[in-house]
């Protein structure tokens, strides 16, 4: 047991914080949300020069081979700022898949524009209901000759499919009425046969719905092997989860602060609201939930980081920082009083924030089947 | 950021582990939950002694092993895994060693360290803190230490001394200054005091569980010698502070009751899903999920507080809320417990049919006293905020 980050850690961290309050203050997030685009592509060139899109992806690609728990750390830093970037779905989720599933040629072709950020991927991995349905895709591709297939079905929530070059998606193939099991499959942003539909959602981030209808694919569009989708994406999950929870802790840890510098400031019955007792009981309680969750999630990422077997501290961690950020979010609000429920204060952000990652890989409820599931009791 | 052992370390709880397992089969003692460290016996202190496992935290020169909390921590999760009998030699190790070594003088050091170390006879302590008008407000103490000579003449109550009992010496918390014009937290001293010397009359308090385990404890004019008062006079409050982060940051608080947890367990992996019935058994699958993920973290911020001890850093609002999480933690085992094993679980020992043989029962009575000992949680939320978050006091 040794909670010291490493010199090198540390410093990508201060950096990254330093970086995140200077490029991407409230104000910045509040506008660029309204924009067309979503996010801004010179902060977004700017954090591909400093290396952080390719900060796990190999030399040979552009990248510098780093250590998955920095990733976690920048993660968390830009969790803080509720900064919002496709560096989730091109340079991790997509990056991450194409690392597993790709062979070389493919690597080559792909990883080196996403390490630079100049090529945009985005995954599609959740049905109709937003679930990820990795085991049993609700997309069908369905062959229609050898090596050609149709695409057909939809994907909900795809992050920033309006500026992707390209999507990533699962889809289940049928040789007539056989079928060959969840395949992964690379299909372009717009064209014949795919349809991408903006969708309004709470936080105001770019999501889209992405409709395949007889979109046409061939051998090539295919990454690894026939079949073996589902195993590629269970194999970076836990991954995907561990940077979310990352950037809850990041979220949290902000929640925590603001409203512990208001309570210090407000004044109500000619004292701080934080002389109150029930004030600081509530605020001991926020900071219980910041430190137990960035202490889950940090193992969790530690050990991925070491590459020990993670599958229930991993869950233990999205569980927990799933609960812990949205319950300190109600706090928060209830601390806040009224100014914190207008658009103009930063605490909406949060709130928001804290749903939409609750509900991304699943809920707590969803992880703990998994505790139970490695505690050894019996579905 | 490692969250795994060192070999060593490994190897250290692996040595731990054998010997409890090998005291448990020769029948020493059994594995069973209920109240805070209340197994007493000098003949397992001393087995303990003779490893170098008191102490160890505490510098070689006063016969310690100079290792580090975390090694402590590994140490103690073994020893509460199995609730093996500590309590002669307990406090002296956890807290009063450590406050002689901080505020002792040379006599002191050494007449009580090495009999510390060694678990050689009169080292079982009680602490004589609170009385009925100080509880949380300890700073009201009323008991009095008045000098006369070289001695110090004590008059006064003191009440919920856990051990108070089977103790040789207690940690006296006294009022030395009677000038109302001094604070009150600028008015009392820390004395040694045994508890055999005339004057001293312990009285048992049964507690909701039937079991005698505190007391109230009266001084009637008993006379202490000078050197047994510990560190500055009027200066107890400074002390106290100091010691109360090693008191409230071991993992005894996350494992009283471990014995259970690990029934519980069990019990549940024999469960037939069938028998108890579909929708019982997803809430007990997902309620357990739950219970572990807090145990887990529990542990983590156990290690935590350790390591920041280890880092040369004052602990005060790790441990304040590593305790409070810990405690509420084993009230909802408790509670959680009762409800999987049903009514059966409200048995007491010795009753047939009684779930886990009473252990449950009598831990579901125990649970109430984990949130105020050492400490209630609304005074140590009172602590993360003031001492942690710098909130106001006024």
């Amino acid at each position: 047991m040794d909670f010291t980050l490493s010199e090198e850690t540390k410093m990508l961290k201060s950096n990254a914080e330093k970086f995140m309050k200077e490029k991407s203050p409230s104000s910045f997030v509040k506008n660029v949300l309204k924009e067309e685009k979503g996010f801004s592509e010179s902060i977004w060139k700017e954090m591909a020069d400093l290396g952080w899109l390719g900060l796990i992806h190999g030399d040979q690609y552009g990248g510098s081979g780093g250590d998955f728990f920095d990733l976690f750390v920048l993660f968390e830093e830009m969790g803080k700022a509720v900064f919002p970037s496709p560096f989730f779905c091109s340079a991790v989720s997509a990056g991450l898949l194409i690392n597993e599933a790709g062979d070389e040629r493919v690597k080559k072709e792909y990883l080196p524009g996403i390490v630079e950020g100049k090529k945009i991927l985005t995954v599609g991995l959740r049905n109709d209901q937003g679930q990820y349905d990795s085991q049993d895709p609700a997309l069908e591709a369905q062959e229609v000759g050898e090596g050609s297939y149709r695409i057909k079905g939809n994907r909900l929530l795809v992050p920033y499919a309006h500026v992707a070059d390209e999507i990533l998606v699962l889809a289940g193939v049928m040789k007539g009425s056989r079928s060959s099991g969840p395949t992964l499959f690379k299909t372009k942003s717009k064209g014949p046969g795919i349809q991408v539909i903006p969708l309004n959602t709470i936080t105001g981030e770019k999501y889209f719905a992405v409709t395949y209808a007889d979109y046409p694919a061939n051998q090539k569009d295919i990454l690894g092997s026939l079949g073996h989708g589902s195993a590629y994406v269970e194999q970076v999950m836990p991954k995907l989860v561990a940077l979310k929870c990352g950037e809850m802790v990041g979220g949290l840890s902000k929640v925590v602060d603001m409203t512990v510098d208001y309570v210090k400031q407000r004044v109500q019955f000619g004292k701080p609201l934080g002389v109150l007792q029930v004030v600081q009981h509530y605020c001991a309680d926020m900071t219980t939930f910041l430190d137990t969750a960035r202490l889950i999630a940090y193992q969790a990422a530690s050990l991925i980081s070491a590459g020990l077997p993670c599958a229930k501290e991993v869950a233990m961690a999205k569980a927990w920082c799933s609960d812990a950020y949205k319950k300190c979010t109600q706090i928060a609000h209830q601390l806040h009083g009224g100014i914190g429920f207008t658009e103009e204060h930063d605490l909406h952000l949060y709130y928001k924030h804290a749903k939409v990652s609750e509900l991304d890989f699943g809920d707590s409820w969803v992880h703990r089947q998994t505790v139970a599931d490695a505690m050894g009791f019996r579905e | 950021m490692r969250f795994t052992f060192t070999e060593e370390q490994n190897r250290f709880r692996q040595e731990v582990r054998d010997f409890l397992q090998t005291e448990i089969k020769a029948g020493t003692f059994v594995a069973k939950s209920g109240g805070l460290a209340e197994g007493s016996s000098q003949e397992f202190s001393s087995k303990m002694a003779k490893r170098g496992w008191i102490g160890m935290t505490w510098p070689k020169q006063y016969g310690g092993q100079g290792r580090s909390y975390v090694d402590k921590v590994i140490l103690n999760e073994e020893i509460f895994k199995v609730q093996a009998p500590v309590a002669y030699h307990f406090l002296a190790d956890r807290q009063i060693g450590p406050s002689i070594i901080h505020f002792g003088s040379e006599w002191q050091k050494e007449h009580f360290l090495p009999r510390f170390v060694r678990a050689d006879g009169n080292m079982k302590f009680c602490l004589l803190f609170s009385e009925p008008n100080a509880g949380s407000d300890l700073v009201n103490v009323a008991t009095s230490a008045t000098k006369d000579g070289d001695s110090f003449i004590i008059r006064g109550q003191k009440v919920w001394t856990s051990g108070g009992h089977q103790a040789e010496y207690g940690w006296l918390l006294a009022r030395t200054c009677f000038d109302p014009k001094v604070p009150r937290h600028e008015s009392c001293s820390q004395f040694i005091l045994d508890l055999r010397l005339p004057g001293v009359t312990v009285r048992p308090i049964i507690n909701i569980a039937g079991r005698h385990t505190f007391n109230e404890v009266f001084f009637d004019e008993v006379r202490v010698e000078k050197r047994f008062m510990v560190g500055q006079e009027n200066e107890a409050f400074k002390q106290i502070m100091a010691q109360m982060d090693y008191e409230r940051s071991g993992v005894e608080r996350l494992l009283q009751n471990y014995p259970i947890y690990e029934k519980l367990v069990g019990h549940i992996k024999k469960m037939d899903k069938k028998k108890v019935g579909e929708e019982f058994y997803a809430w007990v699958r997902d309620s357990m999920a739950q219970l572990e993920i807090e145990f887990h973290i529990g542990r983590l911020l156990v290690y935590y507080t350790a390591w920041t001890i280890d880092q040369g850093r004052k602990p005060s609002k790790e441990a304040a809320l590593a305790k409070a999480y810990c405690n509420q933690y084993e009230q909802r085992l408790n509670d959680l417990a009762t409800r999987i094993l049903g009514p059966s679980s409200l048995l007491r020992e010795g009753t047939p049919w009684a779930a886990f043989d009473g252990e449950l029962a009598e831990c579901y009575l125990w649970s109430p006293s984990y949130t105020l000992q050492g400490g209630s949680v609304e005074v140590l939320k009172n602590i993360v905020a003031q001492r942690g978050l710098n909130m106001p006091r006024k």
